[in-house]
């Protein structure tokens, strides 16, 4: 957005700052000022110095006993293992991405056209997952879809199937679970983004000749791109990191980055290696995010693209 | 090319409540025509079935000889000016008008010279690419009808198109907004509860009820000087109301104010047959109404009352007149001279005359 223009009539001078006495000043510009430092402060103490002291580690050998600056850790990352991890981590970020964004973009839309009335109670609805643990919704996923669920219980009384299917430990639980997850992260920005503009905005397009297709293209989604950017990000980001779906719902046959920072971090205690590959899948996640948003900026400006040259 | 519209019987509920109720009413081809009611008489509602953003229960919507009452949206050769603008907050001032034309997918050279043509006449080339939100409400308003007429629409819909806009901004709107209709003989509908500006811009109006009805029909002069009912007499202007009974003596028709007097009253054969005799009431605008210190001859009727206030609006004073009765009447006159000849003052008696001619009188 660009910021306002304010025109001066030529020969008007800037207004005079308002004179301040000492207290005044120190009240009104040193300790503001100062108030600002504290979020950095904050930040420099308790994410960037324990981020930079773990990067240091991952160029430290102490196997020996005695502290030496290595590369060992990084070079040993680059094997086909990791890289086939690498890219089924990618792999299943993108597409539990993708996947939410397909529910939540419809979902958020006719919610808020369509049944404004009800809009309290599917926020409601949205947040309460929040309220109870984790951990809880994995077992309660568990018994819908286990050899004797729910699931299997219903598809086999509507005569679907005759013998339960295995739902559970492989990678159709995984995506399931990712989905429920994740899939509020991405309504959520969307969701509140929409809800801000008025609905004569879409009937002014279709006023003017637009169909629901175009309008669509040229005026929901575009003016929906900054909560549909926040949503692949909170979407994206954690799901690549995400250790404990694939652990709890892939019954050890899948491992992913988090998997294996979480191995190297937690059973075979090797600190160094564990902090290089975070290190390698921070690379990877700044540079998918970087080409993303290049991405949403082109996809943006194609929908909307003007007549002019 | 330009339509004229036609409603036949058209009837629209909204959660239970009847919002319109067999309205049938014709707008006029290539006319300014306002559409004034009250608040939540139904009219932005009206405008809507027109533009098609919403559906008719009951009832025919044509446009020329066309019937579009089924007609989607997005098909209709009607665009309709926001009452909120409902500018694309994401496209410059350049886009928000070229869209309609972009739609269509119009040659851009053509699409470049028709936005400039309308950007010069709309004094809006210097913001080309300017957001909505860098606009004032004037700008955003011309641009909101620029975007609305470069499609070369037969019928624009505005809904209370300046009610955002203050008062000197509004007087210039409004005769910018009769000169390009001037310009373009494109049917206008113009949708307000503002009296002033709907008298102001119309060709024809329409005058709707609170019950989602249509009160009267006809030019602004028409309204104002003969209105039908009670309803549009207090609703378009001011009016002083007396009830009373008419009467005949000889070839004059006379008019028994309770506890107040008799009246010579004018009165249509027509109307007199419409109007029970017992139940009548005899309306009389302020203006028509001469005040003076001393009884003057040639009037039809006169009045005699103290005067209980003054309000001094500097190009006319408006006097509110206390009756024997215990009634008040507003008289206004015009401040013609910087020193009148005679100083009319608080507790002043005064005599209150007016012409037959000038009064209307109306069913209970």
């Amino acid at each position: 957005m660009m910021e306002q223009e304010v025109v001066l009539s030529p020969g008007s001078s800037a207004p005079a700052l308002p004179r301040f006495s000492g207290v005044q000043r120190f009240l009104k510009l040193e300790f503001l000022s100062a108030l600002g430092l504290l979020p950095f402060i904050w930040q420099s103490l308790f994410f960037f110095i324990p981020m930079l002291l773990l990067f240091s580690m991952s160029f430290i050998d102490n196997s020996s006993g005695t502290l030496r600056f290595t590369i060992s850790h990084f070079t040993q990352l680059f094997s086909t293992t990791y890289l086939s991890i690498i890219l089924n981590s990618v792999g299943l970020s993108l597409l539990t991405t993708l996947i939410t964004l397909c529910i939540a973009f419809p979902f958020s839309f006719i919610s808020i056209f369509h049944f404004s009335k009800y809009k309290n109670i599917i926020s409601l609805f949205l947040l309460i997952p929040f309220w109870t643990n984790f951990i809880l919704h994995i077992y309660a996923w568990f018994f819908v879809l286990e050899k004797n669920g729910f699931l299997n219980q219903v598809l086999m009384h509507f005569g679907f199937i005759t013998e339960p299917l295995a739902f559970l430990n492989n990678f159709f639980s995984i995506m399931v679970m990712m989905i429920y997850y994740y899939l509020p992260f991405m309504i959520l920005p969307i969701y509140s983004t929409l809800e801000r503009f008025d609905s004569s905005i879409f009937e002014a397009s279709m006023d003017l000749g637009a169909n629901r297709f175009q309008t669509l293209l040229k005026v929901v989604i575009p003016l929906c791109i900054g909560g549909i950017r926040t949503g692949i990000f909170l979407v994206f980001i954690p799901s690549f990191a995400e250790f404990l779906i694939p652990e709890l719902m892939g019954g050890d046959k899948y491992f992913f980055m988090g998997n294996v920072i979480s191995l190297y971090m937690f059973e075979e205690k090797t600190l160094g290696t564990a902090v290089a590959f975070t290190t390698l899948s921070l690379a990877v996640v700044l540079m998918i995010v970087y080409f993303i948003q290049k991405g949403l900026v082109l996809f943006t400006r194609r929908l909307t693209r003007g007549v002019r040259t | 090319m330009t339509r004229s519209i036609r409603l036949v019987g058209v009837s629209k509920t909204k959660n239970g409540n009847k919002i319109l109720d067999n309205v049938t009413l014709t707008i006029p081809s290539g006319e300014f025509f306002a559409l004034l009611g009250p608040s939540g008489c139904g009219k932005t509602t009206l405008l809507r079935l027109i533009a098609g953003l919403e559906s008719v229960d009951a009832g025919k919507i044509y446009l020329g000889e066309v019937d579009i009452t089924h007609m989607p949206v997005h098909k209709r050769k009607i665009n309709i000016v926001f009452q909120n603008y409902a500018l694309f907050p994401h496209l410059d001032v350049y886009d928000n008008i070229a869209y309609s034309l972009s739609i269509t997918g119009m040659h851009e050279d053509e699409i470049d010279r028709r936005v400039f043509k309308l950007l010069k006449a709309f004094h809006l080339d210097k913001l080309v690419d300017k957001k909505p939100s860098e606009l004032s409400g004037g700008q955003q308003q011309r641009v909101a009808i620029a975007r609305a007429i470069i499609n070369e629409p037969e019928v624009l819909l505005l809904d209370e198109p300046l009610a955002a806009l203050d008062y000197k901004l509004r007087e210039k709107m409004l005769i910018e907004l009769i000169e390009l209709q001037d310009k373009l003989l494109t049917t206008f509908v113009y949708v307000t509860h503002d009296q002033f500006e709907a008298l102001t811009v119309a060709d024809h109006m329409c005058i709707m009820d609170p019950e989602g009805g249509i009160a009267q029909f006809g030019t602004p002069k028409q309204i104002y000087e003969f209105p039908d009912s009670t309803f549009v007499a207090k609703f378009v202007g001011n009016t002083n109301l007396f009830h009373g009974r008419l009467g005949k003596k000889g070839d004059a028709t006379l008019f028994h104010a309770s506890d107040l007097g008799t009246f010579t009253v004018e009165c249509t054969p027509q109307k007199l047959e419409l109007i029970e005799s017992d139940n009548a009431i005899m309306s009389i605008r302020p203006e028509k109404i001469f005040i003076s210190k001393k009884s003057v001859e040639n009037f039809s009727n006169t009045l005699k009352g103290i005067v209980n206030s003054i309000v001094y609006t500097g190009r006319s004073t408006l006097y509110e007149v206390l009756l024997k009765n215990g009634k008040k009447i507003q008289v206004f006159e015009q401040n013609e001279e910087h020193f009148p000849q005679v100083n009319i003052d608080y507790d002043d008696e005064v005599f209150l005359s007016w012409q037959k001619e000038n009064v209307v009188m109306l069913k209970e």
